[in-house]
């Protein structure tokens, strides 16, 4: 494996101080609360760029207002570094992780490079949005341990009702 | 583990057996040979396994019938593993007569392999057609026709050259995206395919005049026997494939499609089941007058597995239960399905 890093000298944004608590919404105990793109961006923005020992968050890949979310249909959008960042698979994958792990079942997931930032769009959203591949890519040891890497710093756990 | 059902039906279910293959990663897919006796399996571990049962030591003189009293309770063993596939294997089957088995895999190939006495398996060819992996393959109910559906969003047809070579003789284009699933009709005139695209859609062999008839007006239905070219004869007419229908109900990814003969007549009931969680059942009746099919959506059941995708779908193949299908969901249950009722 080639020791030149795709990117050698991100740029590195300061992170924000984590969102306050501001749900206000009075639920009573058979509601579902629904997510908003906030707590799911609070879920992602800890993960660590498989390159730099520096968050998506800090290299702005993610961000709260690229997340959408529609019912139970959550859509992130990503941003790698540079047009032909070849760790994006990677990203995308660990993104899809750590919500697999954190979310509940009802939600389904789309992960999409942003238009235009990447040279091989089509085939890194193709990879990353079908299952099989996520599910072989998640049964090679290798690649999981790289994944888990990446996930190492804990996330906030979501507490749901 | 047990398993067991919950219905309020006549049918009951209940598991017989557990198999603990000693395939290294997820068995992916299965696949019953014709006679029913042997069970062929692809996993994600790139190689295949054949399985038959031992004998019952149970039995008594009438045990073991064919046909009769479903399986016996013999251990199921490994008679052969069909080693090859670079990557995860990701569908099998077995052709109509029994005697061919087809794989396929990420590795973007198609194997053939003959079954032969003993449990040998000899290897005919390996298909190097699709540009990425192939998600399905799926034999022509009738002859030795082999289909397969790929992550490069084509299908492509494959026969025995009677020179003995496999090769692919016609590509499907259309799907916009992966096709991960196919289904012949019954009467093998037809193709469907499912895809992550969303659509369903039908393909067949049709009679070159057909479109040209169409647009001048004339009533004609010339839809061909799909047949290995080598066949045809020049009195038989030249044909090309075509899409005869597109279906655009899904709103996630199409994951399985299979057809079966229905209690309606016609070219039977296909059923496709997806990312939405929705089981869709069309009746699909031929038009006299086109080629194109408009099937038609007899019963619709959303969260079929809950807030799951489902993942899988099966008709029945048995006489007298033509409105019994199977689905599997990533909630990780199977379930049976009666048409009729629509109840589970």
């Amino acid at each position: 494996m080639s020791s030149e890093l795709f990117n050698a000298n991100p740029t590195v944004f300061s992170s924000a101080r984590s969102a306050s608590n501001t749900s206000d919404t009075e639920s009573d105990g058979d509601e579902v609360e629904e997510i908003d793109q906030d707590e799911i961006f609070g879920l992602i923005r800890t993960i660590y760029d498989p390159e730099h020992p520096n968050t998506l968050e800090e290299l702005r890949v993610v961000s709260a207002p690229q997340i959408t979310i529609k019912r139970n249909h959550i859509v992130v959008e990503f941003t790698p570094t540079v047009p032909h960042c070849g760790m994006s698979t990677l990203i995308g994958l660990s993104i899809r992780v750590r919500l697999l792990r954190s979310l509940p079942s009802r939600y389904k997931v789309d992960i999409f490079v942003k238009p235009g930032s990447h040279q091989s769009e089509h085939s890194v959203n193709k990879q990353l949005n079908d299952k099989e591949r996520v599910a072989a890519a998640l049964e090679n040891p290798p690649l999981v341990d790289t994944v888990e890497k990446c996930l190492s710093k804990p996330s906030p756990i979501l507490q749901l009702i | 583990m047990e398993g067991s059902s919950s219905s309020g039906s006549d049918l009951a279910f209940k598991s017989s057996q557990t198999i603990h293959t000693e395939h290294l990663k997820t068995v992916r897919a299965v696949a019953w040979s014709p006679a029913g006796k042997t069970l062929a399996t692809a996993s994600f571990d790139s190689n295949v396994g054949i399985w038959e049962q031992g004998r019952d030591n149970d039995a008594d003189e009438d045990g073991g019938e064919d046909g009769e009293a479903g399986l016996g309770n013999g251990e199921w063993e490994c008679i052969g593993t069909l080693e090859g596939h670079e990557t995860e294997c990701k569908s099998v089957a077995y052709s109509a007569s029994g005697t061919l088995l087809a794989s396929c895999s990420r590795d973007k190939s198609v194997w053939i392999w003959e079954v032969q006495p003993d449990a040998e398996f000899e290897c005919m060819g390996v298909l190097l057609e699709h540009s990425q992996d192939v998600k399905c393959v799926a034999w022509h109910p009738q002859e030795e026709i082999l289909a397969s559906g790929s992550y490069d969003d084509t299908i492509k047809l494959y026969v025995d050259d009677p020179s003995d070579d496999w090769y692919c003789f016609t590509t499907l284009k259309g799907h916009d995206s992966t096709v991960w699933s196919l289904a012949w009709s019954p009467c093998g005139r037809y193709l469907a395919s499912a895809s992550d695209d969303k659509t369903l859609r039908i393909w067949a062999y049709v009679d070159i005049s057909a479109t040209a008839a169409e647009n001048a007006g004339e009533k004609n239905n010339k839809v061909l026997q799909v047949k290995p070219p080598s066949t045809l004869t020049s009195g038989q007419g030249d044909g090309r494939w075509v899409q005869v229908s597109v279906v655009e109900d899904a709103e996630r990814s199409l994951y399985s499609v299979s057809w079966g003969k229905g209690k309606s007549g016609g070219l039977g009931w296909v059923a496709s089941v997806g990312g939405d969680g929705t089981l869709r059942v069309y009746d699909i009746q031929e038009d006299p007058s086109s080629v194109a099919l408009k099937p038609k959506l007899i019963t619709s059941i959303p969260d079929a597995h809950g807030v799951y995708d489902v993942n899988g779908v099966s008709w029945n193949p048995r006489r007298g239960f033509e409105d019994v299908l199977a689905t599997v969901g990533d909630d990780g249950s199977v379930k049976i399905w009666r048409v009729d009722s629509g109840k589970c």
